[in-house]
């Protein structure tokens, strides 16, 4: 389902391949019943916009933060890990518009005989900047593979 | 700390103690219902021959995942009036700065996470500090949790912040 990455196939500057995902009330939903989150500023229109003062209910932090994640683990394959992962969250998000979550690679570096990559990452819409962070990630050496 | 600081006594004391801890079974189907929340279908979520293929003994829990399997149980009387529970931050409050937003999370995940695993999770208030902003003074927390399982192994690690504003 995913190809694997190789530690020799990435350089600084790549790009970790991104993920656009419009985020609708019917996900939002699921994933506060998953994370059993009970917070109605992601569910109550009239408390979000009312109480709260937002245009809309809000996209929740934890699934932007999640999405971005997906794109990590999608992107380095099943034999690669998320070793370090750190997002803080910069602006709100409404249902309905269109999120990009990716990266760009700033650094390779084996650490005690595991090599890493070290990934500058954010969630965005269009040019604006929601959610930035910084990642590392394991990748597997080509002449350890199966 | 001064007369007029942002951080009453009783928060004060209580950095360096433990906020919060608790404990929770890591469940296949929870963590599945939440991937597929996230319309994230990697097959080391779901599919054991993939994830024995790619080196575990099993299906593994995603690591961002971790941090719910040790949610307790909110009563609805409990909740605040705007319907969360605010379990996570142990109960500090800060009455002279009662505006609070969530800060950065950073994580480091050490190993993984299986079906059935007991996860104990212990938060510690690392720091709370006030700063002088752009916007004015806040209130800086900083908590340090670890996430260990059944045989002491630590799983993951994280540094949450959160600010708090008058």
């Amino acid at each position: 389902m995913t190809d694997q990455l190789f530690f020799e196939d990435v350089e600084p500057g790549d790009e970790v391949r991104p993920l656009l995902v419009t985020v609708d009330q019917t996900q939002m939903f699921f994933f506060s019943a998953a994370t059993y989150n009970g917070h109605r500023i992601h569910y109550d229109t009239n408390w979000a916009t009312t109480v709260e003062g937002y245009d809309d209910v809000l996209v929740q932090g934890p699934l932007q933060s999640a999405l971005l994640a997906r794109a990590l683990t999608d992107w380095i394959g099943g034999r690669g890990r998320l070793v370090r992962y750190s997002v803080q969250n910069r602006a709100v998000a409404y249902p309905g518009e269109e999120l990009t979550f990716g990266g760009v690679v700033t650094a390779k570096r084996v650490d005690g005989g595991v090599p890493l990559v070290d990934v500058d990452i954010a969630g965005r819409r269009g040019e604006t900047v929601l959610m930035p962070g910084t990642a590392t990630v394991a990748l597997p050496r080509r002449e350890d593979g199966e | 700390m001064t007369e007029d600081s942002l951080i009453d006594a009783d928060s004060a004391a209580r950095v360096g103690t433990v906020a919060a801890r608790a404990t929770g079974e890591v469940h296949r189907l929870q963590w599945q219902r939440w991937a597929a929340a996230v319309g994230d279908h990697n097959p080391l979520w779901f599919d054991p021959d993939y994830a024995q293929a790619s080196g575990y003994d099993d299906v593994i829990c995603p690591p961002l995942f971790l941090q719910y399997a040790v949610l307790g149980v909110a009563a609805l009387a409990d909740l605040r009036p705007d319907g969360s529970s605010g379990a996570v931050s142990g109960g500090l409050s800060f009455p002279r700065a009662p505006r609070r937003m969530a800060g950065g999370e950073a994580s480091t995940f050490h190993l993984p996470a299986y079906h059935r695993d007991e996860v104990e999770m212990t938060r510690t208030i690392s720091s709370i500090v006030e700063k002088q902003g752009r916007s004015g003074r806040f209130v800086l927390v900083t908590w340090h949790t670890a996430y260990r399982n059944q045989d002491g192994a630590l799983l993951a690690e994280a540094t949450t912040s959160m600010i708090a504003r008058p």
